[in-house]
């Protein structure tokens, strides 16, 4: 299935001429307009604009949580306009890590539930082996203490730790984050945001990552800025460029 | 004002789906309660009446054996000077339809000053039913609800034949009767009661002219003040209403829970804009002032629909309800519903003022919050958490009061519904700590057992959204236990009813008038049958039964005549006198056996005397021993025949045949109905198993109607969940985003939210069996007790109890699929977007 429309496999994410729109009272509004953008495997690219400028918009479509209205995405090389709702959230849940600016951890779970969840989502694991492995992960964020937390009961900080943790337990290909530093301080900021570089680098995901701090987009390998749903491309590697 | 009036109504355009269910939940329950009340009183109303167009102004009735007296008295006592007399005959009088009517025969000149039917007499009517025999004087609605005007003919089956008779309507004065009224000469040709009356009615009004009458009358006379034998029939009218009024009750208790819950949910959902608007400095009172506008918008609208729908039910209950008063007691016939204004005034209020009271408990708290933290979900559920133990140990308070009433038997009926109300709810106050623990149970060890963490998310939800599952789950208990405890109290009764039939019904067959006995008098068949059939060689014994109404030293009583096999005191259910003498002691002495119910309504127990006027005259009876019996619930004494007679009975309603050993039933059979046929009564005869048949059918449809209301209060309960998972979907969208946006699968959620309703079903259920088991208790030992005197064996239901676990879990996973389609097609991103 993931193989299906398969082209060349070098890319972790493409989006061709992406168009996305809400209609509304006073007619379409056009949020992103020919959208171009290529992750290759272990790349790290930073999305900077404007408030309202479609940076976010960008995420859902690469995520598959919300369809494009022109263009296309693909994941690994499959087009996620081809699949159904399910083969769409099969592919995510294997392939992709979000991160939010809100944490967006389940409320009802502990911090180790949390982390496991992807896993037992993909139900390859089971029982004590994938407990182990939850463990680990939430470990390599530095919250073994507070396992058995739950998320009303951690900072802000240590929430979005854990929600790095459950963004990367399942080694996804892609991490999707946005402004996971926003709701910090900076100082907090600062440390999670190494965490999370950390953790992309030693699990070998690409990286996608939306931020207002042009300091902390110029630590990735290249930095794109998104101005009135329109993708301006910058520090560009010629190689990585399809055009 | 206006944006806060804005900020808070704009919900009910973003969620019509839930506030629709604010109103429906005020809409049933109102509808409900009012159905209920006014099939109860409707029916009580026509029941009253007819007991008043029968009795009329009269202050004092002249009463004589049974079969009625002679006619010639009421002339004697007229030319003796009593003027304020009215002579009566009266019975139930069956037309060619099938329809019994009840027919009172007059002397229209005596009457004008007795009868409200009487009172609006005009002048031809009069001359009419005087001169014209055949003529009898209908209610217009009777006419109305046949699409009849005016004159028009009726064939009726007389007891010595079938007449054709002219109808007219009533008078405008009498439009509302039940009773159809003829001359007296008419009225005995068509009852079969040539020269004879059933009763006279006197209206004494000088002090002492009650003893000189008494001593004007004839042996076997007596005068009994009206009210003796209204309060008979009166007493036995609310008895059925008794069990009615429990089942409104419970209406009631689960409309005041219904309100309450869909209202509370309403403004707890908001408690976030009160936080706000509260932060942002708006005082308590526009706060209060918008929230109560809003209830009183709900509850107004709740409640006009609400009494619509409640009329329209009722219309469909009020002829059940009747036709259970007429199987038992009284021919009564209710043509429509007739809302009094200050039923539907009670009605209103409560459906208003619940819904206010219901909306300003939470909105007060949440708008006296001092902090945005306090105002969240979160908070609340801490505060509901917290609440559930105070809950509990209140609850364990009421339980242990509630068993001390019932235990002790403290007081009477009241007590019954005191210890009903209290046990009920007591054991739902425990139920949120319980649904607390039993959910940690499921998400915990359960899950981890299951490996499954969709258990684990679904257990986890509803324990942290204990303020939404917790009344969901409260409300569908007291649906299903109410359920079990009818199931417990109709089955047990049905059994006892079964067994007590079998048990008396000791003949092969049996013969009873072809048309129907009931009210005084009645149908006979001749005395000396028995003779006559006792000489067959098929027979190998006869008895006789006959039940009348008589006068004795308490009021007019039911009285059982009994000319029995000689076998028949091994088939009586005794519960008290057993004795060997016994049979002898009733055929020598002046001694009666009487029935748990007579022996509870009298306060009378074994050994006491009771004064009963035999045709001799009155006489003082020992009660010699008590029985179990179903048939009446004021209760009956019971006399062998020929100590009240003094000799062979005149006449019998029933008689019962034993075959000889060498016989074969159908022998008798046929050969009885040849014999039949060149006889002047006409009999029918009918086999047990043809008589268990029929009294049991007429319990099935005096019980009907508790099915009906079984039925309703699911509904009720259905709604209860539907709206309690409906607002859960919504609080928890943005967890399911969360939830989808990591990969579960559209499916996924759907499960996740059938898990969640079959868990609470499935608590709700399991709850439900204690409660219920109870509730049938209670109703059995306590209110029929008090209510019937009547006592039967408990029993143990399997089938319904397992029927009900079903009901449970299936209504509240039928609740749950429209949540659950709907949130697995929510969009994720809008979801998402919404802050924590
Ligand atoms: N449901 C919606 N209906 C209509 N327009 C919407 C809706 N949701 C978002 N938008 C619009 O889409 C545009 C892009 O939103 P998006 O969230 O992608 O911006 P963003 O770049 O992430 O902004 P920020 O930096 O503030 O997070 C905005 O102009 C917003 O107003
Ligand atoms: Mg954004």
């Amino acid at each position: 299935m993931v193989d299906r429309m398969a082209t060349p496999a070098s890319s972790v994410l493409e989006c061709r001429s992406l168009g996305f729109s809400y209609d509304g009272a006073a007619g379409t509004a056009d949020v992103l307009r020919g959208v171009d953008l290529v992750l290759v495997p272990g790349e790290r690219v930073a999305i900077v604009g404007e408030s309202g400028s479609g940076k976010s918009t960008l995420l859902h479509l690469a995520a598959g949580l919300e369809t494009p209205s022109a263009g296309q995405v693909r994941l690994k090389g499959v087009d996620l306009g081809t699949l159904s709702e399910g083969e769409r959230t099969r592919l995510r849940r294997n392939q992709i890590g979000i991160v939010f600016q809100a944490f967006h951890l389940v409320p009802t779970l502990t911090a180790l539930e949390n982390v496991a969840l992807p896993l037992d989502l993909m139900g390859r694991e089971r029982g004590r082996a994938l407990q182990s492995r939850a463990r680990a992960a939430l470990a390599e964020v530095g919250l073994t203490d507070k396992a058995d937390r739950y998320p009303e009961q951690l900072s802000g900080g240590e929430q979005q730790r854990v929600a790095i943790a459950r963004a990367l337990v399942h080694r996804p290909a892609l991490i999707l984050a946005d402004e996971p530093t926003g709701n910090l301080d900076s100082v907090t900021g600062e440390s999670v945001f190494r965490l999370l570089l950390e953790q992309v680098e030693a699990t070998g995901s690409a990286l996608l990552m939306v931020t207002h701090s042009d300091a902390l987009a110029a630590r990735l390998d290249r930095t794109a800025r998104m101005v009135d749903g329109r993708l301006l491309k910058a520090d560009v590697p010629a190689a990585a460029d399809p055009a | 004002m206006i944006l806060l009036l804005k900020a808070w109504l704009r919900d009910w355009l973003r969620h019509p789906l839930q506030r629709l269910l604010t109103i429906l939940g005020v809409v049933i329950a109102i509808a409900v309660v009012l159905a209920v009340d006014l099939a109860n009183q409707s029916a009580q109303r026509a029941f009253d009446r007819s007991m008043l167009e029968v009795a009329g102004a009269a202050t004092h009735q002249i009463l004589g054996p049974a079969e009625g007296f002679d006619e010639r008295h009421y002339r004697d006592l007229r030319w003796a000077g009593w003027r304020d007399l009215a002579p009566i005959v009266e019975g139930p009088l069956r037309l060619e339809t099938g329809d019994s009517v009840y027919l009172l025969g007059v002397d229209p000149l005596a009457e004008a000053p007795f009868r409200e039917a009487a009172a609006g007499f005009g002048e031809i009517p009069v001359q009419r039913l005087l001169t014209e025999p055949g003529t009898v004087l209908v209610p217009p609605a009777w006419l109305e609800a046949r699409n009849r005007t005016g004159e028009v003919e009726v064939t009726v089956r007389g007891v010595s034949g079938i007449y054709t008779v002219s109808a007219i309507p009533a008078p405008a004065g009498a439009a509302q009767g039940q009773i159809w009224v003829a001359d007296i000469a008419t009225a005995q040709e068509l009852l079969g009661r040539l020269g004879r009356l059933d009763r006279i009615d006197a209206r004494l009004q000088r002090p002492g002219a009650d003893a000189e009458l008494q001593a004007a009358l004839p042996p076997g006379l007596e005068l009994v003040p009206v009210g003796a034998r209204d309060a008979a029939a009166r007493e036995l009218a609310q008895a059925f209403r008794i069990n009615l009024t429990a089942m409104s009750l419970l209406a009631l208790l689960i409309a005041v829970f219904l309100i309450y819950n869909t209202q509370t949910f309403s403004v707890l959902r908001r408690q976030q804009v009160l936080g706000s608007l509260h932060l942002l400095g708006v005082g308590r009172n526009p706060v209060l002032a918008v929230v109560l506008l809003e209830a009183l918008l709900v509850g107004l609208i709740g409640t006009g629909f609400g009494i619509l729908l409640g009329i329209g039910l009722a219309q469909g209950l009020v002829g059940q309800v009747a036709r259970t008063v007429s199987d038992h007691f009284f021919v009564v016939t209710v043509t429509a519903v007739e809302p009094r204004p200050l039923a539907l005034a009670a009605v209103f209020a409560l459906g208003l003022g619940l819904s206010v009271l219901a909306a300003l408990a939470p909105a007060f708290e949440a708008s006296g919050q001092r902090s945005i933290a306090a105002s969240g979900r979160a908070a609340l559920e801490r505060r509901s958490h917290r609440l559930t133990g105070h809950l509990f140990l209140i609850g364990l308070l009421m339980l242990a009061l509630g068993m001390a009433v019932a235990g002790l038997g403290w007081g009477d009926l009241i007590g019954g519904f005191v210890a009903l109300f209290l046990l009920i709810t007591g054991f739902l106050l425990l139920l949120p700590r319980f649904l607390a623990s039993g959910l940690k149970w499921v998400a915990g060890p359960v899950a981890d057992r299951l490996d499954s963490a969709l258990t684990r998310l679904a257990g986890r939800s509803l324990e942290r959204s204990l303020s939404r599952s917790g009344p969901a789950v409260v409300a569908l208990t007291l649906a299903l236990a109410a359920a079990i405890g009818v199931s417990v109290l109709v089955g047990s009764f049905r059994v006892s009813v079964t067994e007590w039939l079998g048990v008396t019904l000791t003949s092969d067959l049996y013969l009873v008038p072809a048309e129907s006995a009931s009210g005084r008098g009645g149908a006979r068949l001749p005395g000396e049958w028995v003779s006559l059939l006792s000489d067959w060689p098929e027979v190998a014994s006869v008895s006789t039964g006959t039940t009348q109404d008589v006068v004795s030293g308490r009021g007019l009583i039911r009285l059982f005549l009994l000319e029995p096999h000689a076998d028949w005191l091994e088939h009586l259910p005794l519960v008290a006198g057993s004795d060997p003498d016994l049979d002898q002691r009733l055929q020598d002495t002046d001694a009666v056996l009487i029935t748990e119910g007579f022996a509870a309504h009298q306060g009378l127990t074994l050994n006491d005397r009771i004064d009963i006027t035999v045709p001799a005259g009155s006489r003082s009876f020992a009660i010699a021993g008590i029985y179990r019996d179903y048939s009446h619930p004021g209760g009956t004494v019971l006399m062998r025949s020929d100590r009240y007679h003094g000799g062979a009975a005149p006449g019998f309603h029933s008689m019962g045949l034993r075959v000889g050993a060498e016989t074969a039933v159908e022998a008798l059979e046929s050969r009885l109905a040849d014999w039949l046929r060149d006889r002047d009564a006409a009999a029918l005869i009918t086999r047990p198993e043809t008589i268990q048949r029929e009294s049991l059918e007429i319990f099935d449809r005096t019980f009907a109607i508790t099915h009906l209301l079984r039925v309703i209060t699911l509904g009720v309960a259905f709604v209860a969940i539907l709206s309690a998972l409906v607002a859960l979907q919504m609080e928890r969208s943005r967890e399911y985003a969360i939830l989808r946006s990591t990969g579960l699968l559209p499916g996924g959620v759907s499960r996740l939210v059938f898990l969640q309703a079959g868990l609470l079903g499935l608590f709700a259920a399991v709850a439900a069996i204690p409660l219920g088991l109870g509730m049938g208790w209670i109703l059995i030992e306590v209110i029929n007790r008090e209510a019937f005197g009547w006592r039967m064996d408990v029993l143990l239901p399997g089938w319904p109890l397992a029927e009900n676990l079903l009901l449970g879990i299936g209504a509240a996973l039928l609740a749950s699929v429209y949540p659950a389609w709907r949130l697995a097609r929510m969009p994720v991103v809008p979801a998402l977007r919404v802050e924590s």
